[in-house]
């Protein structure tokens, strides 16, 4: 049943029509979440000791920083998925998903910078975690202007895939050996194992925005997914009488 | 596979261009560097070893540029796989021989002109040494993006391989610390080399798929 699933969602034309059902309330409902959290972080949260009311940018920061990560995770088992079962909705993932990831990461270096100005005094500094998320930003362009360099759009989509796996396997390489050469960054405040060294009334709308942030992101990944999907199979029949 | 290794190596060295041409090219960014900067042998001695490694670094990302596409175009690529040549093991030659006529002079080079900015023997050999390792290991990683990019220029690779490279430079900025402050630096030639085995075994395979796929 579970192999019937897979093969199902995996064509097309059945994803076509699920996301489409999906869209709306995926995109709504996280966006009055986003919203929610994002007055509860910039009107009630209390404010912070050392850092006073600038910290309160966290509430975008953190979340485009994390959807960076994640996004490039996506990307990585897209592709995987495509070079092994040869499923042409994964190669569609790895190409919208990639644009979506560049942007993010923008997003997170520009807040990032922002911040850096009333907590650091200065908008760069060659610190371990944003040197890494400025080569990550590289990579995501790098993707995308490998994919753009080709007519052949099978070609395309076999060379990202295979860049996009060196690249997650050098990830977590890149991160560990900036992290040797210099750090200044504070460290991650919330993690799986510890328990959050951040006061749990900024927590909660902190979360709040973190989900409604990725759940937004995936809204707008599956619009991109339709995009690519009307543009690669615009001769197909069902396309044609939608 | 010895006949493999000398009809790859008789290739490249009658192409005087491409491999003299790199190493030609490192001694000038070389001889360049001290004309940068006020004369002083301290104030030179301080950066000439980010300049060693961003030069070899730069050099062979171009020394590289055309490694595969010649044999792409004239179809030499084609008739290895109609004749059932390993194609890992083609790309492995072709590595080992552009390292051969261009990496080990730029090594040798970096030991003459390592003596030549800080007089010291000993760890200019350690210097030349390191430089053969990492020059190996710059020349599989640019390969593998001259592969995905293969008839698309030099520009679109390096944009690609740059990052993969960076913890390669973090290594060698470490190392170069432990030299010169007397610390342990041999865990870092020991990290070198395994990354050099892992790249050594890798690369070939991932290549060779990525050349099947340009020619299918």
């Amino acid at each position: 049943m579970f192999k019937k699933f897979f093969h199902q969602f995996a064509s097309p034309k059945t994803f076509y029509f699920v996301s489409q059902k999906i869209f709306p309330y995926l995109f709504w409902l996280s966006i009055t979440s986003l919203i929610i959290g994002l007055i509860w972080g910039i009107l009630y949260a209390p404010v912070d000791k050392v850092q006073g009311n600038s910290y309160r940018i966290i509430y975008m920061h953190v979340p485009a920083s994390f959807a960076a990560q994640s996004l490039y995770m996506m990307i990585a088992v897209a592709s995987f998925i495509f070079l092994i079962w040869k499923v042409k909705l994964a190669a569609y993932v790895v190409k919208s998903v990639s644009l979506i990831g560049a942007s993010v990461t923008f997003l997170a270096l520009i807040s990032g910078s922002i911040w850096g100005i009333p907590t650091w005094g200065t908008w760069w500094q060659w610190d371990a975690r944003i040197t890494s998320t400025l080569i990550l930003f590289i990579m995501y362009l790098g993707l995308i202007s490998l994919h753009n360099s080709f007519n052949n759009l099978d070609k395309a989509d076999k060379f990202i895939s295979v860049l996009a796996l060196v690249g997650f396997i050098n990830i977590p390489i890149i991160k560990m050996s900036v992290n040797w050469w210099s750090t200044l960054h504070q460290p991650a405040s919330i993690t799986l194992s510890s328990k959050p060294s951040i006061d749990l009334a900024m927590l909660y709308p902190l979360m709040i925005c973190i989900f409604s942030f990725l759940g937004l992101i995936i809204a707008i990944v599956l619009r991109a997914i339709q995009y690519e999907i009307l543009l690669r199979e615009k001769n197909k029949k069902w396309i044609q009488s939608i | 596979m010895k006949g493999l290794l000398h009809i790859e190596l008789f290739k490249l060295f009658k192409k005087i261009r491409s491999w003299l041409g790199p190493v030609l090219i490192f001694t000038l960014i070389i001889i360049a560097y001290p004309l940068t900067v006020e004369y002083s042998t301290s104030e030179l001695a301080k950066s000439f070893y980010s300049i060693l490694w961003l030069g070899s670094l730069m050099t062979i990302m171009f020394s590289t540029e055309d490694i595969f596409l010649e044999d792409y175009l004239d179809g030499t690529m084609d008739q290895y796989i109609v004749n059932n040549i390993s194609l890992p093991l083609i790309v492995f030659i072709k590595i080992f021989v552009y390292w051969l006529l261009i990496g080990v002079p730029i090594g040798i080079l970096s030991f003459i002109f390592a003596i030549a900015f800080t007089s010291n023997f000993e760890s200019s050999l350690l210097i030349g040494v390191i430089s053969l390792v990492v020059n190996y290991i710059y020349f599989a990683v640019f390969s593998f993006g001259n592969s995905l990019s293969l008839n698309k220029g030099s520009l679109l690779s390096s944009l690609v391989c740059l990052p993969l490279v960076l913890p390669i430079l973090i290594t060698l900025g470490k190392f170069i610390t432990a030299l010169e402050y007397a610390l342990n630096f041999y865990s870092y030639i020991i990290l070198l080399l395994g990354v050099l085995s892992i790249i050594i075994t890798i690369i070939p395979f991932l290549i060779s798929f990525i050349l099947k796929a340009h020619l299918d």
